[in-house]
């Protein structure tokens, strides 16, 4: 079983390899990286704020892994293929779910498995003809096939903060976002325009227009949208291209703790 | 009846405006009230929210304290360090969290539950306590407290709210996290009626588009989570929504959902107080929110309503009595004495509006009876065979200027009268005109009642004089006195110097019953009233004066003419030589 699944993740993978740099008539601009550099909004672990949030006073708060779940995409660019269909596996356990962000192709399906001990009910509550709302008991799985390009939300109604980023691409470039907000682009980007978005906490939280020609490292500065629409920039309390540790510690507290 | 109309009026427009006031005044009021209420509704959503959150901070403390307790910490860090059983571990931190808050209800917590530093639970109090083992750090406010922050949350897990407070447990040496604890506070029904103490308003807390626990009766709110989610948008933006009417069996209630934080903010959890709608301002709402109380003598104007009412009474029933009854008595008194025959006519100028108007109207019929019954005499060509009453000598009231002509010429002065006026009614220019004024005195006629031309005929009044023939005497059409008078003197009709045939006779009749025509005519054109005056006695009148004026002047016989004066009908005697 585990050898089919094995089979049916690598070999696409193969064939997009072997894809993408053979695509003709384009210059390849090599490595494309970066750092994403959150706002404090953007850059909170936490969905939900109750009241309070304080420090204890004694130990220091340990970081969060913050990047975890921020993923960004280069899209808009011709004459790539799309990532071929494949299924991925999230499994739901002790209260989350690993992993929270998935980006695959149009037309893969992900399989959500609860390997813990508490009843979930997921769907999709933006679109729910897409996912309905369904009980999933400990130990059972259900398939889900996303087809169109596009971000879709699952969601446990019964646990909130329970929510796995499913994102369908049609451009193979895309990468993870690690702890330290570092990022790197398959190899083989074409030279040109491009549009660069990045995913975290659940939204697109930034976009822009880039051109890959030369590009060799890019910093991304993540913009907070504001309530009204507009865009505006979030101070960076730590500008000098501080560390995940650095920027959790600056982390904001809840909203009502000043108070 | 005029003033009684106007006072009618009067009150009917009064009562329409005390009405339209009663109605109409309650509105704005109750505009105002309801806007009171909103107000009071924004208020207490905002205490809600302030005791929210001061409650939260009570939690944080209270779950931080029974952190700082070292058999929990010494049982966690052993668990977290895996050292020794967990089904001892779960025993100990359970019976220590039990003998440090031995009554959780009592309390208001619903549940407590201890992690090792992994977040895997140890052991619960309260709901679910047999169940351990399993890992619960993927909750937020668990991962937080695991990494050192003292939060809250609130959750809506399996159909319940559940306000929940999270901190870490430190060891022993206090230099690192071993653990963590989290309160459950109860978020139900008790939570409900203690916002219901505290706000003094009505409470109901929703979760997922139901009501779960609410001071009113649940069944009754059914339609609250609808209306809620109406204003998801909103609330969303605000934390709140505005002051939303809300429908409760016959009640109306003014309500604002507020939104609880936490995760339970995503899955529709909200608290919604319920302050009651001020009562309509329509009739029955007013009628029907009228107590007992609002009647009492202190708190209602009873002496002025009562006072008013008695006053505008009285006021009523005298104005009936003036224009009504009054009127009424005294037109019955004269009807009386019409009915005695005392009286030949009703006193209509003493009546006013309507009952000025019956006055006349009857007057009016009597007289159309008085001149259908002599116009049916006069047409029979029959008099009345009663002989003429005892009437002054005639010649004595008439023509004082009279426009009898002297020497063939009007105007001489004819008469006994000739210098005075006359204060006969038929003697003077204005007895005439009068239509044989009520005269007195030196009166040819008997005094006439007030407003009568004429008194009834007295009985035997006419006398035919001496030289009458029979024939003429008997005959009905040709009243002997008339026909005697209009003759000249010496025509053998017993009148001196005068002697009449039968042609003559028949002449002066025809003459006197075309002028008495010509007379009741003028009178009837000029407005005047006829009533009593018969052809008799005008024949009769008509013989005393022409007697007299024939022997004064010496001529034939005198001819009577109509005419009208000033208004009045009146009658002209002229001589014939």
């Amino acid at each position: 079983m585990k050898a089919v699944r094995l089979i049916r993740t690598l070999v696409p993978a193969v064939l997009f390899a072997i894809a993408v740099p053979s695509t003709p008539g384009r210059a390849l601009a090599g490595m494309v990286k970066g750092t994403v550099r959150l706002s404090d909004t953007a850059r909170a672990t936490r969905l939900h704020q109750g009241y309070w949030r304080l420090e204890n006073g004694n130990v220091p708060v340990r970081p969060a892994s913050g990047r975890a779940g921020t993923v960004v995409v280069l899209e808009g660019i011709s004459g790539v293929l799309a990532p071929p269909p494949r299924t991925v596996t999230v499994e739901i356990a002790n209260l989350e779910a690993q992993p929270r962000v998935v980006v695959v192709g149009p037309g893969s399906v992900v399989e959500f498995k609860n390997v813990g001990k508490t009843t979930h009910e997921l769907s999709t509550p933006a679109n729910e003809s897409i996912m309905p709302i369904e009980r999933l008991n400990p130990g059972t799985f259900r398939h889900q096939k996303f087809g169109a390009p596009g971000a879709y939300l699952v969601r446990c109604s019964e646990y909130p903060h329970l929510i796995i980023s499913v994102i369908v691409v049609d451009s193979p470039y895309f990468a993870m976002v690690d702890d330290k907000g570092a990022f790197q682009m398959p190899s083989g980007v074409p030279d040109g325009k491009a549009t660069l978005k990045v995913w975290s906490m659940g939204r697109w939280v930034h976009e822009e227009s880039i051109d890959t020609s030369g590009k060799q490292d890019l910093t991304v500065r993540v913009l907070e949208p504001r309530s009204n629409g507009k865009e505006s920039e979030t101070r960076d309390p730590d500008s000098k291209d501080s560390d995940a540790a650095n920027s959790e510690a600056k982390e904001p507290e809840a909203k009502g703790s000043g108070e | 009846m005029f003033l009684s109309k106007i006072w009618f009026i009067l009150i009917a427009v009064a009562a329409g405006v005390a009405l339209s006031i009663a109605l109409a005044a309650p509105r704005p009021m109750a505009q105002k009230l309801e806007e009171l209420e909103g107000q009071r509704l924004d208020r207490a959503q905002y205490a809600a929210e302030q005791m929210l959150k001061v409650d939260a901070h009570k939690w944080i403390d209270r779950v931080a304290k029974l952190g700082r307790d070292a058999i929990l910490s010494e049982a966690l860090d052993s668990a977290s360090r895996g050292t020794g059983e967990l089904g001892v571990q779960h025993k100990t931190v359970q019976s220590r969290i039990r003998s440090l808050l031995p009554d959780l209800s009592t309390a208001g917590i619903a549940s407590i539950t201890a992690v090792d530093a992994y977040g895997r639970v140890v052991a619960r109090v309260g709901d679910n306590e047999k169940e351990y083992g399993e890992n619960i750090a993927g909750a937020e406010i668990v991962a937080d407290a695991l990494r050192g922050y003292l939060s809250d949350d609130v959750w809506g897990a399996g159909g319940h709210l559940l306000r929940v407070a999270g901190a870490p447990v430190l060891s022993k040496s206090r230099d690192r996290i071993v653990g963590a604890l989290l309160i459950g506070a109860e978020t139900g029904p008790q939570f409900a009626e203690r916002l219901k103490r505290n706000l003094d308003m009505d409470v109901a807390l929703l979760l997922r588009g139901k009501v779960i626990a609410a001071t009113l009766d649940p069944t009754q709110l059914a339609a609250l989570p609808e209306l809620v989610a109406q204003h998801r948008a909103e609330i969303e933006d605000v934390k709140r929504t505005p002051a939303l009417p809300l429908e409760v069996g016959p009640d109306t209630y003014l309500a604002v959902a507020g939104a609880f934080p936490g995760q339970a903010s995503q899955q529709q959890g909200y608290y919604v107080l319920i302050g009651r709608k001020p009562a309509k301002a329509d009739l029955g709402s007013l009628l029907a929110n009228t107590s007992a109380r609002d009647l009492k003598w202190g708190s209602f104007p009873w002496l002025s309503l009562i006072g008013s009412i008695l006053a505008a009474v009285a006021i009523g029933l005298l104005l009936q009595r003036l224009e009504v009854e009054r009127p009424i008595a005294r037109m019955r008194a004269e009807l009386r004495t019409l009915a005695r025959g005392e009286a030949v006519k009703l006193n209509d100028g003493r009546y006013s509006g309507g009952f000025g108007g019956i006055a006349r109207d009857i007057n009016a019929a009597i007289e159309h009876h008085a001149m259908g019954s002599l116009s049916g005499a006069v047409a029979a060509g029959g008099f009345s065979s009663s002989p003429p009453g005892d009437l002054p000598p005639a010649g004595s009231a008439f023509g004082a200027q009279a426009a009898f002509p002297s020497s063939g010429a009007p105007g001489a002065v004819a008469g006994s009268a000739a210098a005075p006026p006359p204060s006969s009614g038929f003697g003077s220019p204005s007895s005439l005109q009068s239509g044989f004024g009520a005269g007195s005195g030196a009166s040819a006629f008997p005094p006439s009642p007030p407003l009568l031309g004429f008194s009834p005929p007295p009985p035997a009044a006419f006398s035919p004089p001496a030289g009458f023939p029979p024939s003429a005497r008997s005959a009905p059409r040709a009243p002997s006195a008339l026909t005697t008078s209009a003759s000249p003197p010496g025509t053998g009709t017993g009148i001196p110097g005068g002697s009449a045939t039968d042609d003559d006779l028949e002449d002066d009749d025809k003459h006197v019953q075309g002028v008495y025509l010509q007379f009741l005519a003028a009178k009837q054109q000029c407005g005047e009233s006829a009533v009593g005056l018969t052809l008799d006695k005008f024949r009769q009148r008509l013989q005393e004066n022409k007697v007299a004026l024939m022997s004064k002047h010496d001529c034939r016989t005198v001819r009577f003419s109509v005419y009208v004066k000033d208004g009045k009908a009146s009658l002209r005697a002229t001589p014939v030589k």
